[in-house]
C-alpha cells in the first residue's frame, strides 16, 4: 500500500475542535474524488460521490480529529496543559511535542517534576496531568509573548514504517480510517454504483462525537457506516475485545449495529474472501456510530473497525493491509447497494 | 444593574421549576423585544432585530435546588439534589421551599470522631421544624432553593444563584442598551441547565441559529491553593476556549477577542477543566452551530454564597453589545 497520504495525515495536526490543518489536507485529496465537497457548521468535511440511481445515499463517516493537549495556564517558562480527548497519561512524560502558537510552531518536551517535589502520594504510579509541564526552552518573557492559553499541543513523533508491513505513529486513530475511506473513493472512480456516497471526515469525535450527530442531521443518509479503529492484540491485551493485527477489519455486532447490515457485511466479506473479525459491542460503541444511529429519525448503522495496537498513545501501530482490506470491503459494499436494498431492511425475520 | 441582580438572585426557581424567575424576567424585557415566546420546556425566547446572522444568546435562568424524596418518621425531610452540590457547603445552609416553608440542612454523623469527615448528601436532611410527617410543612416532591440575601460589597457582589442570575441580568441589560442590531438575535433564558443542559437542547433546535453564545459564570483559580486555572475575579470577561464538554469554535473565539481588544474591554482566555454550559447543546443541535461562551468569573460556585466582580459584569454587557451591534465577519 502506498502510505504517502496516510503519513501526511499523521504528520499533520488537527486536534479535536481544531481540525483545520488535517481538514485542508483531506479537502485537497477528496476534491478530485468527489462531485461536491463542503463543510458543516462545525467543520466536518462532506464529500458527495454521486451514484447512477436517484435518491438513496450511504454515509461513510471517519473522524479526522486527534487527541492531544491544550495549554491551560502559563507558569513562568513552563506550560500547564489540559487534555483534548482521552489521552493515555502514562506515556506522556518525556514525549516530544509541538506547541501550535499564533507565532508559529514551537518544539517542546513534556517534563514531570522530580518525585520529591510532587505532593505526598502523587509520585506513585502515573503522574497526574495537572503536575506535568511543557518546556519549550524559552525564557518566561518569551513564553509570555509567544504562547497563549488555548494553544494546542500535539505529539511530534513522525510516522515510522516497521517490518512486516506495519506502520507506527500517533493519530492512526482515526487517520487510518480516513486513509481507508480515501482509498475506497479512489476505487469507486472506476466502479459503477447506484447509491450516492457521502464521505464524511467528522470533527470532535474524541470529545463526544459532536461532528457525527450534526453531519448526519444535515446529510440525512439512508444508512450510515462509521469506520474507526479497535484494539489489536498486544502486550497485556489478549481478551475477547482484541483482534490480531493484520487479521482484517472487524464488523460490529450489538445495539448500535443494525443486524441486517451486519449480516450483509459478513456475507460480503466471506464471498470476497476478506478476513474479518466480529466485534461484539453490547452497548455504546464509543465511535461516531453511537450518534449516527440516533440522528434525525434513526439511521440503520454499522461500525467497521481497523485493529491498532497501543491506542491513544503516540505509537499506535497498524497493519497497512488491514487499511486496504477495509477500503475494499467498503467499495464492494457500496457497489452492491441496489435500488431495493432499503426495502430489504426489515425487522420481521 | 445591582438592584436587578438583587431581584433576580432573591427569586427562588430551581431547575424544572422556573415559573417564578420567568415571570420576573418577562416583566423586565417585555418592552425591549420584537417578539417573545415560551417553548415546550419553558425556555423564554425573545427576538430582537432581523436580517444579518441568526444568533442565539443563552443564559440559563434555573438554579440548583433540593427536592424532598421522603419525610422520615421524626419529620426530617430527606432530599435529592436538583443539580450539583458540594456537600461541605450545604450543611448549615438555610433553604426556602416554593410553598413558602423554611428549613435548615443538617447531617448525620456529627459525632466527635466523625466531625471532620464530609457527610454525603444522602446522610443529610432538611429540618423544617416538624416532628413527624403529619405536621411537616413539606411532602415528597416539594422543592427548595438556597436562602441567602444579596450583599453589595462595593466592587464585589455575593448572593446565592449568582450562577446564573448574574448572566440573566447581563442579557436583560444588553437588551435594554442595544439600540439597533444588524442581526436576528434570540435572547434565550433557558431552563434545566443545572440538570444536564436540557432547555438549551430544545430551544437551539427550535431556533436553529448560525451562531450560539452561552453566557454563564466560570470557576476561578485565584483563591488560596485553588485549581491550576488562569482566570481571576475582576480581571475581565472570560472568553471560553474549552471546557470539559465543549470546544468553542476557533472562529468565534477570534471574533470575540478581536472585538474586546478593539473596544478596550479587559478579557481573559479560559481553558476550563470543570463544568460546562448551554453552548455544548447549541453546538450539536440539528446540523450544528458555531458556538462560543462568555463567562463571568465567579468564586465559590454552587455554594450558597457565590461572588462576582461588578466590573466583570459590566464589561460582559459591553462586550455583548459590541459583538451584536456590528456586521460579523468570521
Amino acid at each position: 500500500m502506498k502510505t504517502d497520504f496516510l503519513k501526511s495525515l499523521l504528520s499533520s495536526s488537527g486536534l479535536s475542535g481544531f481540525e483545520i490543518p488535517v481538514a485542508e489536507l483531506i479537502k485537497e485529496k477528496w476534491a478530485s474524488l468527489t462531485d461536491e465537497l463542503d463543510q458543516s457548521a462545525l467543520g466536518s468535511l462532506h464529500g458527495l460521490k454521486r451514484g447512477s440511481g436517484k435518491g438513496h445515499s450511504v454515509m461513510i463517516a471517519t473522524h479526522m480529529d486527534a487527541i492531544g493537549l491544550i495549554v491551560s495556564k502559563v507558569s513562568g517558562e513552563f506550560l500547564h496543559v489540559a487534555n483534548l480527548g482521552g489521552i493515555d497519561i502514562r506515556v506522556l512524560p518525556g514525549q516530544a511535542v509541538i506547541v501550535h502558537s499564533e507565532r508559529g510552531d514551537l518544539s517542546g518536551i513534556i517534563a514531570q517534576p522530580p518525585a520529591h517535589l510532587l505532593p505526598e502520594g502523587e509520585a506513585k504510579g502515573a503522574v497526574a496531568l495537572k503536575h506535568l509541564l511543557i518546556d519549550v526552552g524559552l525564557s518566561a518573557r518569551q513564553v509570555a509573548r509567544k504562547i497563549k492559553i488555548g494553544d494546542t499541543v500535539s505529539f511530534a513523533t513522525e510516522p515510522t514504517e516497521m517490518s512486516g508491513g506495519l506502520l507506527a505513529g500517533h493519530s492512526l486513530d482515526n487517520r487510518a480510517s480516513v486513509a481507508a475511506l480515501t482509498l475506497c473513493l479512489e476505487e469507486l472512480q472506476s466502479r459503477d454504483h447506484i447509491w450516492d456516497v457521502w464521505a464524511a471526515a467528522t470533527v470532535q469525535e474524541e470529545i463526544g462525537h459532536m461532528g457525527a450527530s450534526t453531519s448526519a442531521f444535515q446529510i440525512r443518509p439512508d444508512i450510515a457506516i462509521a469506520v474507526n479503529v479497535t484494539f489489536a492484540k498486544g502486550p497485556g491485551a489478549t481478551n475477547w475485545e482484541t483482534f490480531e493485527l493484520g487479521s482484517g477489519p472487524t464488523i460490529g455486532l450489538g445495539a448500535v449495529n443494525h443486524p441486517f447490515l451486519h449480516q450483509q457485511f459478513k456475507e460480503l466479506a466471506e464471498k470476497l474472501e476478506i478476513p474479518f473479525g466480529i466485534e461484539i459491542l453490547p452497548g455504546r460503541s464509543g465511535t461516531d456510530g453511537d450518534d449516527l444511529q440516533i440522528s434525525v429519525e434513526g439511521i440503520p448503522t454499522i461500525v467497521i473497525s481497523i485493529p491498532i495496537r497501543y491506542m491513544h498513545t503516540p505509537v499506535e501501530v497498524v497493519a497497512t493491509k488491514d487499511i486496504q482490506r477495509t477500503a475494499r470491503l467498503l467499495t464492494e459494499f457500496v457497489a452492491m447497494l441496489d435500488a431495493d436494498f432499503l426495502e430489504k431492511i426489515v425487522w420481521d425475520d | 444593574m445591582k438592584p436587578l441582580i438583587k431581584k433576580l438572585t432573591e427569586t427562588f426557581s430551581p431547575s424544572g421549576y422556573e415559573n417564578a424567575i420567568r415571570e420576573v424576567i418577562t416583566d423586565e424585557i417585555k418592552d425591549f423585544a420584537d417578539e417573545i415566546r415560551v417553548d415546550a420546556l419553558g425556555n423564554l425566547i425573545a427576538r430582537k432585530g432581523s436580517g444579518g446572522k441568526k444568533i442565539m444568546i443563552a443564559a440559563h435562568m434555573d438554579e440548583i435546588g433540593l427536592i424532598v424524596n421522603h419525610v422520615d418518621e421524626k419529620g426530617f425531610a430527606r432530599f435529592s439534589p436538583l443539580g450539583t452540590f458540594l456537600p461541605h457547603t450545604l450543611v448549615g445552609a438555610r433553604v426556602r421551599f416554593l410553598n413558602g416553608a423554611y428549613g435548615v440542612v443538617g447531617a448525620e454523623y456529627l459525632k466527635k470522631e466523625t466531625q471532620t469527615k464530609l457527610a454525603p448528601l444522602d446522610k443529610m436532611f432538611i429540618d423544617t421544624g416538624a416532628t413527624s410527617p403529619k405536621d411537616s410543612p413539606v411532602k415528597i416532591g416539594d422543592v427548595a432553593a438556597l436562602e441567602r440575601p444579596f450583599h453589595d460589597l462595593g466592587k464585589r457582589l455575593i448572593a446565592k444563584s449568582m450562577d446564573n442570575r448574574v448572566s440573566v441580568a447581563v442579557l436583560i441589560e444588553t437588551m435594554r442598551k442595544l439600540k439597533t442590531t444588524a442581526h436576528e438575535v434570540y435572547f434565550v433564558f433557558t431552563t434545566q441547565e443545572e440538570v444536564q443542559v436540557r432547555g438549551a437542547i430544545t430551544s437551539a433546535f427550535g431556533i436553529a441559529p448560525e451562531i450560539g453564545i452561552a453566557i454563564d459564570i466560570c470557576p476561578v483559580g485565584d483563591t488560596p491553593d485553588s485549581a491550576k486555572k488562569e482566570v481571576s475575579l475582576g480581571k475581565g470577561v472570560s472568553i471560553k476556549i474549552k471546557d470539559p464538554l465543549m470546544i468553542a469554535d476557533p472562529r468565534i473565539v477570534t471574533w470575540m477577542i478581536k472585538a474586546a481588544e478593539k473596544a478596550n474591554i479587559p478579557y481573559q482566555r479560559e481553558v476550563s477543566t470543570l463544568g460546562s454550559t448551554d453552548a455544548r447543546a447549541i453546538q450539536v443541535a440539528g446540523a450544528g452551530a458555531m458556538v462560543g461562551g462568555i463567562s463571568i468569573p465567579c468564586r465559590y460556585v454552587h455554594s450558597p454564597s457565590e461572588m462576582v466582580d461588578y466590573d466583570d459584569v459590566q464589561n460582559t454587557v459591553k462586550l455583548l453589545i459590541t459583538l451584536l451591534e456590528k456586521k460579523i465577519e468570521l
